[in-house]
């Protein structure tokens, strides 16, 4: 079973071979494995532009001090086939961001899951999958 | 297919829209005849994917050409699974968004999925020729190049082609599986066949005069594709590659002749074959249908907001910079 | 008697009034009427450009020397009679502060100068051809530049979902004229190379329309209440790049700024 699973993951990396878009390796270059996060706060734009979208989002921080974070998201191209539109997430959207921070040290980090105080996840994929990163399974 | 203005309620579920079943080529019944544009032309034009769990290369251990439908169903859905399977937290696979999220995992979109083991339908046995001298001195070469050039995140032009918003995959020529958004808009006016690919907003015009290929000091990353149609195929034609990103070690010499032909409403039969004697003794082909999907196909606007290329830049820095002086803890 | 009086003076009449509407015809597309194509609409495919100085500035303005010192008089700005009707910009005056600011600074933010999309109309009269693929749904816009690429939604009109350089068209015809209505713009493009703007609000309307086998008539009104007092219009010629074997070429340029954009963040050689 692990041979095989090897050997598709394989065939996959051929198929990226000319610098596809699923280049896990180059997000783990942009954000640090060793520096998992939860960010609360609330949105105040979506920037729905490619390669990947960005969260622009007020995090209150424990000292009462309100900074920006950049959050990375996925391309927003099929969401709008699906019917997102700019007006689809409004602007003041209470999020919980699980995700990882930048490596240059900046207010940014890329998020694993966008979460709405309902528990839900923001789009599509239902429920928020149990743990956090940096928890063990 | 937009949808209102919504208030939180509503994206607080999730957006219900099931993924279409793969569609398959036809296997039997009348051949097709399809509708024509109003200048004559069989019409092509819509919106297709090449999306698909169908490898390029037959897979170790598989020795059959075609699954029967069950076994491709099984493979599919074992493909699928392993993308949809949740990344362990802690680990390089979570830092990422997850697809899902975001609807950009291939089951959640038109599969264009056929009954092959592989995409290569010649040599039989579903692989990639072996690269003859010339090719293998040439990959020699690159791979030196690449070691020279220094670690990948030492500059941009150490990065894939692709992270750096020049051209991706599924442009091609031959046009290969994106992973995601992996769709096109053909529109055809008379005399010319558009291919419009998803990323990066790249465009091929395809001429239908039999004008001649240019002389070969004009090179591009795409080629340069001359079309005419055979009955109710289109045959495109391309030479004058850059051989900046040639196709599995190909040579700027190769020619790519590519085949459409609609064999269903929902279906385009796309086939190509690789000539490049500076690298393979022999041809070699493969055929990767095309679905009929759903557009619209938004601006792919790579470049413009390609933020990731100086976070990524700028974070090897920093942790030069830490490995130079470790007694600094690392701060900005 | 009466009854042939009556007839000669009708005919006269209609013939005059067929005369009248003919003249004003004649003044807006110079009597040219475009052959039709297999879709039976105004025939506007083909490779087209403009020729003129207003990508370097839209409004009148002189020869000047190059940005580039070492570019000479290559990199010199050749004089413009301007295509802004009524000659000058109707900016607000916070609105033309900041332009006389991008002006000042235009090296380091003409979206061009980094290899970025050109927005509209911009694409239109930047000194490379495009070219037109006309279907019943989609009329396409293939810019050499970048590749930029507008798709005018001919049928299956909606409004833009998203902000994009390029925008969101939809198009119509009107008798011999193309009409393309262009919202869902971003507000990072420039109309010209000397800083002028516009916002997230701009609205573009263009009229394209065939004045004679080779040539087409360009009009555009721009509408930007976030930066412009009224809305103001610019018009040119467009002209048939004719050569034989004529095609929109590659100018990936994206190749060409990364160590513009990015040098800054190279790993320097080691000691």
């Amino acid at each position: 079973m692990r041979a095989k699973l090897v050997v598709m993951v394989a065939c996959a990396g051929l198929l990226l071979a000319v610098g596809q878009a699923r280049a896990h390796h180059a997000f783990a270059a942009e954000f640090d494995v060793n520096k998992p996060l939860t960010l609360k706060g609330s949105l105040i734009k979506w920037e729905m532009v490619n390669p990947h979208s960005w969260f622009h989002v007020a995090v209150k921080e424990p000292d009462g001090k309100v900074t920006e974070w950049l959050i990375e998201g996925g391309s927003p191209n099929q969401l709008i086939r699906m019917g997102v539109t700019k007006n689809t997430v409004p602007i003041g959207t209470e999020l919980t961001i699980e995700g990882y921070r930048a490596k240059d040290g900046g207010l940014k980090a890329v998020g694993r899951n966008f979460v709405l105080p309902d528990g839900s996840r923001l789009f599509l994929g239902g429920s928020a999958p149990g743990g956090t990163p940096g928890d063990k399974k | 297919m937009l949808l209102p203005a919504t208030g939180a309620a509503q994206i607080a579920a999730p957006l219900a829209r099931p993924a279409p079943a793969p569609k398959t080529a036809p296997t039997s019944g009348k051949p097709y005849t399809p509708p024509k544009t109003p200048d004559g032309q069989p019409d092509l034009q819509g919106f297709w994917t090449n999306s698909t769990y169908v490898p390029l290369e037959r897979p170790q251990g598989v020795t059959k050409e075609v699954y029967t439908p069950a076994e491709a169903e099984a493979a599919m859905k074992a493909a699928a699974a392993r993308e949809a399977e949740q990344t362990e937290p802690g680990t390089t696979a979570d830092v990422h968004y997850d697809f899902t999220q975001f609807g950009l995992d291939r089951s959640q979109s038109t599969v264009a999925q056929s009954l092959r083991t592989s995409l290569i339908v010649d040599p039989p046995d579903g692989k990639i020729p072996a690269l003859n001298a010339q090719g293998q001195k040439r990959a020699a070469e690159r791979a030196a190049a690449r070691k020279t050039a220094g670690g990948p995140y030492d500059s941009v032009q150490n990065m894939p082609i692709g992270s750096r918003c020049i051209i991706m995959g599924g442009s091609g020529p031959p046009m290969m599986n994106a992973g995601y958004n992996a769709n096109y808009q053909i529109v055809q006016s008379p005399g010319y066949v558009m291919i419009l690919t998803e990323m990066i907003h790249d465009v091929r015009i395809i001429p239908l005069d039999n004008r001649p290929q240019p002389a070969s000091g004009l090179r591009q990353w795409v080629g340069v594709s001359r079309g005419h149609w055979e009955g109710n195929t289109l045959v495109v034609e391309t030479t004058n590659f850059n051989g900046k990103n040639a196709f599995r070690g190909g040579s700027e010499n190769m020619k790519v002749t590519e085949r459409f032909t609609r064999v269903a409403d929902d279906m385009i039969d796309y086939k190509f074959t690789i000539d490049d004697p500076a690298t393979w003794d022999k041809t070699w082909s493969a055929q990767a249908p095309l679905a009929k999907t759903e557009g619209p196909i938004f601006e792919f606007a790579c470049h413009e907001t390609n933020y990731g290329i100086a976070n990524i830049l700028a974070g090897a820095r920093a942790e030069d910079k830490q490995k130079a002086d470790p007694a600094k803890k690392g701060s900005n | 008697m009466r009854n042939q009086f009556l007839t000669r003076v009708t005919v006269a009449a209609i013939a005059t009034c067929v005369a009248t509407a003919v003249a004003l015809v004649t003044a807006q597309t110079g009597g040219y009427r475009a052959p039709r194509g297999p879709d039976g609409k105004p025939n506007l495919n083909g490779i087209w450009q403009a020729i003129n100085s207003a990508n370097y500035d839209i409004e009148a303005h002189s020869a000047a020397p190059s940005p580039v010192l070492e570019l000479g008089a290559s990199g010199a700005v050749p004089a413009g009679l301007g295509v802004v009707e009524g000659g000058t910009l109707p900016y607000t005056p916070e609105a033309l502060k900041k332009r006389n600011e991008n002006r000042a600074n235009r090296l380091k933010l003409d979206p061009e100068v980094k290899c970025y999309l050109p927005g509209v109309p911009r694409a239109t009269y930047m000194p490379f051809p495009f070219q037109i693929i006309q279907s019943q749904k989609h009329i396409m816009l293939i810019h050499e530049y970048a590749g930029a690429v507008r798709t005018i939604y001919m049928a299956d009109q909606t409004e833009a979902p998203a902000d994009s350089w390029m925008g969101w068209s939809n198009g119509r015809w009107e008798g011999e004229s193309l009409v393309v209505d262009t919202k869902g713009f971003n507000d990072s493009s420039w109309f010209d190379r000397s800083g002028n703007f516009h916002s997230d609000a701009l609205h573009v309307v263009e009229r394209i329309t065939a004045r004679s086998a080779d040539t087409l008539n360009y009009e555009v009104t721009v509408e930007d209440p976030k930066v412009f007092t009224r809305p103001w219009k610019m018009s040119m010629p467009l002209y048939r790049r004719v050569e034989p074997n004529a095609q929109i070429l590659e100018f990936r340029c994206v190749e060409f700024v990364e160590d513009l954009l990015y040098g800054h963040l190279k790993k320097p050689p080691s000691q």
